[in-house]
């Protein structure tokens, strides 16, 4: 590992790399060490024409870009001479001859690099007396993405996405010099699954996606770290939320998980936190027709009350657990301790089928479905057959997932149970035979972890409050347990002491409950992660 | 298919030169400028699929180099030279003098859509300047007179 | 076809034979000698020793070391090695490749063969500017004669050396004379050069090895084998050898090309060689070595034409394209014809080079049209600052040094335009 001195720091970097790419590895780059950039992008190839990121070298004449500059031992390295801050305030003056200027109506604004660095490295005032380019605005580049040719600074970031990460190459570069334009093919609109990225890397507000442009300015936003659950794969995001909404989506970057990058559907899966169909009132069907909205504490006890008729009856053997693969890794571990207490060991997990791709799409339509696996919900199948054949008449489930085309499709088969006790997110037609049905939150609304399709345990947190009745699903799984007076059972849902206490049980989660976690997540343990099903 | 048979085997000779068969794509425009004037969209996606890249990329290279397009072009190209040692000598007022001779603008073609007469940075004619370049040819020493009649001699 | 030059050398002696483009005529004259010399009887080392020891630089523009560049090419590869002739001569004023190639094709294969066998190359891409059609012919056809006769091709003048040429037409963009603007075009790409590292003679055309020289080079490497380096070193100054071919045009009463030593003194050039200005009228400014080189006024004159005298007076050899301009020129509007050449021809990767040429030019128009502002001629100098030693390629420093070179020494143009609110040069040449 070569040593090199920046700033008078001596630091240790990876062999190999370039400047850029080294500092970016140890953590430093824009974090202790600022080299402004805007065509560098650590997850695409070195472009080195927006000539930023210059910096003094000791023993080179010229300055050197960082991003293409090898690092060699010895390197002595200044990032904030004179002649560095000269040549940025150059680099930046030239940016803005052609730049519109029209922040006040610009959606990037507050997200800006051209305009951090001009506040960085720029002058106070234009000195430019010539007409601007006139170019066209509001281009509609696809479906995602809105262009706007003039505020474009021809980093070509969002080129290089669709031919290196994509490789869809729906964008290019055509003409030349200050002709220079980023157009699409004639009838060949950017559209593929991760086309939205192009605006995240996009460092100015040329590229706006369509869904959150003059949603609110991002000021206003605060960012909270979440995991998408669109699927399996467990994109790191920031949830971009205001005024108790949930506005975006953004990828967070994990190297391990997502790089930078998140799929089109995962990013615009932020509406169904508050989307229309959630579920926000208990409900209980007396007998045969409507049900009717109830308090949570009568719904559990109603649902306690059928369960326990059931034990009574037939025993315990008759009831099953159907879990949910959103559900965190804490909840479902209560789930199975709600059971077991019962009497039952009788349970399943539905995973939603759907798509994949090489890059981050996974099959497994669900955050949590390896995490569901690793803590011994076996494929629900098993269980559907047992139902088929007439051992099951008790049935909790948590969420609709069961109704995947890949399981029933329907509700018919859980039409004949005896008891079933719905734990949902969003209305489904489980409603329609469900005896008890109760409002839970989604991952955007607890504390929690979800365990991705390779095994890594990553936290979620509250980033907005449901402003209707709806408990986290170990909190209602809790409560249950106390209506049903299970053995053993605590009074009350402590999220971070179930997280220990899963830990402990599951020696593959060692270490990985809520409090040891960062927001980057831990693999689990060998054993857990070949439960989980995770590739080898 | 809009590139012929003739100028196909013509492209695959290229090919053959180069390491990489993209090396043989400038050449391949070429071939299809003798042919067509232009690069259709037909022709970049049959170039496209002649070299395995995405028609963009045909496209994207042919809005780089000035002697490509995507567009139709007149029979006749006139370009005068009006650089620096051209321009010394006379480039623009003869520039001038055949825009009003064919009462066109430059840059822009003539009414019957035959000729389009354009301005041309230097072309290596610097000593025999004013000079043009009609075509693939080289008209040198020129003055308006000589200039005008070599214009009408176009078909 | 170009007109012989008015004072020729070893390069151009024979160019008044209109036969010596044939390869008959060539071989009758010497030629493909040097080849069989090298070939048969020097080694690769001792080819790049001996075109080290002459002296030879570049004759694109930069002015490297010839032998040295050569040198760089790894002597154990892989991977095939390439070499790459470079015929897109599109600097402004500069006109001495075209008849190299329209004159002495053969004498440019030559060189490259003498130069594949020092750096083992196997094939050499000739790239010639697209709107050359003529000059390219007559080496096409060059190309077809030397492998008719085994000059070129599977076992050359039975040395046992084989080695192709390829040639390949640009099609009308002044970047591909960059070298690696050039491999990229090559390769079918847009001419956009490439950072660097990786350096071409580790990663080329093609991501080979490859060594990219200038058709004059090439020319007078034959001649440095027949003649050996003591006699390339009795020509030109002691550091720049050798003869080149300078390309005047502007306003002489001889316009055209004349080969002379290096150091040849440019008012010498002008004044005894091009005939001086005509009608009587006093000089008045000269870009001595194309568009990309500062100007001098017309009391620097007494300059050797090298560059270690250039230098001492802030200009370069560059091409040899010396441009003179009479008293009755506006350098207002030179600036203003350089900087739209450039503006149109940037690339536009870099910021400097992509933004700062476009607003140079729309200063420089707005101070021909009388539009200037004082402190105009204060951001020109600025925005050059700018532009110059900060991008990939130097296309940018050749877009800022004739702005430089102008106002250093004809500010006053400037300065007169922005006073009096219009050109007071009415006699000079038409915008």
């Amino acid at each position: 590992m070569p040593r090199i001195t920046v700033d008078d720091v001596e630091i240790e970097v990876p062999a190999g790399r370039t400047l850029l790419q080294a500092l970016d590895d140890v953590g430093l780059l824009m974090n202790g060490v600022e080299i402004p950039h805007y065509c560098w992008h650590p997850k695409l190839s070195i472009d080195g024409s927006c000539r930023l990121c210059q910096v003094e070298i000791q023993g080179m004449p010229k300055l050197q870009i960082a991003c293409n500059t090898p690092v060699q031992e010895g390197m002595i390295v200044r990032t904030q001479s004179e002649s560095v801050r000269r040549a940025r305030a150059g680099v930046m003056e030239l940016l803005l001859v052609n730049h519109p200027l029209d922040c006040p109506i610009c959606d990037q604004a507050g997200e800006c690099k051209l305009q951090d660095y001009a506040y960085d490295y720029g002058a106070t005032e234009s000195r430019t007396r010539e007409p601007r380019r006139a170019l066209e605005k509001n281009v509609e580049l696809g479906p995602t993405i809105v262009f706007d040719q003039e505020r474009c600074i021809l980093c070509r970031r969002c080129v290089r996405f669709t031919r290196e990460i994509t490789g869809t190459g729906e964008l290019a570069v055509l003409n030349r010099g200050d002709h220079s334009v980023i157009e699409t093919y004639p009838g060949v609109p950017l559209d593929n699954a991760y086309s939205m990225n192009v605006a995240d890397i996009c460092p100015v507000g040329a590229l706006t996606t369509r869904d959150f442009r003059f949603k609110i300015r991002v000021w206003f936003l605060n960012d909270v770290p979440g995991v998408c659950t669109g699927c399996s794969n467990g994109c790191n995001i920031d949830l971009g939320v205001a005024n108790n909404k949930v506005y975006r989506y953004l990828p967070r970057r994990n190297d391990a998980v997502n790089d930078t990058w998140i799929c089109d559907a995962g990013r615009m899966s932020y509406r169904e936190i508050g989307a229309a169909d959630r579920l926000k009132h208990p409900l209980v069907r007396a007998s045969l027709g409507v049900p009717e909205v109830t308090s949570f504490a009568s719904a559990i006890n109603a649902a306690a009350a059928r369960l326990e008729r059931l034990v009574e009856s037939k025993g315990a053997g008759v009831i099953a657990g159907l879990a949910s693969p959103h559900a965190t890794n804490e909840d479902l571990f209560t789930f199975r301790r709600l059971l077991s207490a019962l009497g039952t060991e009788t349970a399943g997990v539905a995973v939603p089928q759907g798509a994949s791709d090489a890059l981050l799409v996974k099959a497994d339509k669900a955050a949590n479905a390896a995490g569901a696996r690793a803590l011994g919900f076996a494929d629900a199948r098993t269980l559907l057959d047992r139902i088929r054949n007439g051992g099951v008449d008790g049935l909790i489930v948590m969420g609709h997932d069961v109704l995947d085309a890949a399981y029933l499709g329907g509700v018919d088969l859980l039409s004949k149970l005896d008891t079933l006790i719905v734990l949902d997110t969003h209305h489904s037609e489980l409603e329609r035979v469900a005896h008890v049905l109760l409002p839970v939150r989604v991952a955007a609304e607890k504390h929690g972890t979800l365990t991705n399709f390779a095994g890594r345990v990553q936290k979620v947190q509250p980033a907005v409050e449901p402003s209707w009745e709806a408990l986290e699903d170990g909190d209602l799984l809790t409560r249950l347990g106390v209506a049903l007076a299970l053995p053993n059972w605590p009074a009350r849902w402590d999220v971070r002491a179930v997280s220990r206490e899963l830990a402990a049980a599951h020696p593959a989660f060692a270490g990985r409950d809520l409090g040891s976690l960062d927001n980057a997540g831990a693999l689990l343990a060998e054993s857990g992660r070949a439960a989980s099903g995770a590739p080898a | 298919m809009v590139i012929s048979a003739a100028s196909r085997e013509k492209i695959a000779a290229e090919i053959a030169k180069y390491p990489a068969p993209r090396g043989a794509l400038l050449p391949a425009l070429h071939i299809v400028h003798a042919e067509h004037g232009f690069v259709s969209p037909e022709c970049a996606q049959e170039l496209a699929e002649l070299f395995a890249i995405r028609p963009f990329e045909v496209l994207e290279v042919v809005s780089f180099y000035n002697m490509f397009h995507a567009t139709p072009q007149p029979r006749h190209q006139v370009r005068v030279c009006t650089n620096l040692p051209c321009s010394l000598r006379g480039g623009r007022e003869l520039l001038r003098r055949l825009e009003a001779h064919l009462g066109v603008k430059t840059g822009e073609a003539t009414a019957d859509g035959r000729i389009r007469l354009g301005h041309e940075e230097c072309l290596g004619a610097c000593a025999y300047a004013p000079m043009m370049r009609v075509d693939q040819q080289y008209h040198e020493d020129l003055d308006v007179e000589k200039a005008k009649s070599i214009l009408d001699g176009l078909d | 076809m170009l007109k012989a030059p008015y004072v020729t050398n070893y390069l151009t002696e024979h160019f008044g034979d209109d036969a010596f483009g044939t390869l008959a005529g060539y071989v009758k004259r010497g030629g493909y000698q040097a080849a069989r010399k090298a070939l048969t009887e020097m080694t690769p080392d001792s080819v790049i020793d001996l075109v080290k020891n002459a002296g030879l630089q570049g004759r694109g523009g930069a002015g490297f070391g010839t032998g040295l560049k050569w040198s760089f090419m790894p002597k154990q590869s892989d991977k095939p090695k390439f070499l790459v002739c470079n015929a897109d001569e599109s600097e402004p004023g500069s006109f001495k490749d075209r008849i190299l190639m329209e004159r002495g094709p053969h004498q440019i294969l030559e060189g490259i063969v003498i130069a594949a066998f020092a750096t083992g190359a196997v094939k050499t891409f000739l790239y010639v500017r697209g709107e050359y059609a003529f000059p390219a012919d007559q080496v096409e056809r060059a190309v077809a004669e030397a492998y008719a006769k085994g000059f070129l091709g599977k076992n050359i003048l039975k040395s046992g050396f084989a080695h192709d040429v390829v040639v390949q037409r640009g099609a009308g963009a002044y970047i591909c004379g960059e070298e690696t603007g050039l491999l990229e075009s090559l390769e079918g790409k847009k001419g956009q050069p490439r950072k660097k590292p990786p350096f071409p003679a580790q990663y080329g055309a093609f991501g080979m090895p490859t060594t990219v020289n200038n058709v004059e080079t090439f020319s007078h490497v034959p001649h440095i084998i027949n003649k050996g380096s003591e006699w390339f070193r009795t020509l030109g100054t002691e550091k720049s050898p050798g003869t080149t071919i300078f390309g005047v045009s502007g306003h002489v009463a001889r316009p055209g090309l004349y080969e002379l030593p290096l150091g040849t003194r440019l008012d010498e050039i002008i004044f005894e060689h091009a005939g001086g200005v005509p009608g009587g009228r006093k000089l008045k400014g000269v870009i001595p070595g194309g568009a990309s080189m500062p100007i001098l006024p017309a009391g620097q004159l007494d300059v050797p034409m090298a560059n270690e005298f250039l230098r001492e007076r802030k200009t370069m050899l560059g091409t040899g394209g010396i441009m003179v301009m009479d008293e009755t020129t506006c350098m207002v509007r030179v600036a203003c014809v350089i900087s739209y050449f450039f503006r149109d021809e940037s690339c536009g990767q870099c910021t400097q080079c992509r933004e700062g040429t476009g607003w140079m030019h729309k200063i420089i128009e707005r101070i021909e049209r009388g539009a200037g502002q004082p402190d105009d001629i204060g951001i020109l100098l600025d925005v050059a600052s700018k532009m110059e030693g900060q991008t990939i390629c130097a296309f940018s420093d050749a877009a800022a040094w004739p702005v430089q070179g102008l106002l250093r020494h004809f500010r006053e143009d400037f300065e007169a335009h922005i006073r009096e609110r219009k050109c007071p040069f009415p006699e000079s040449f038409e915008l």
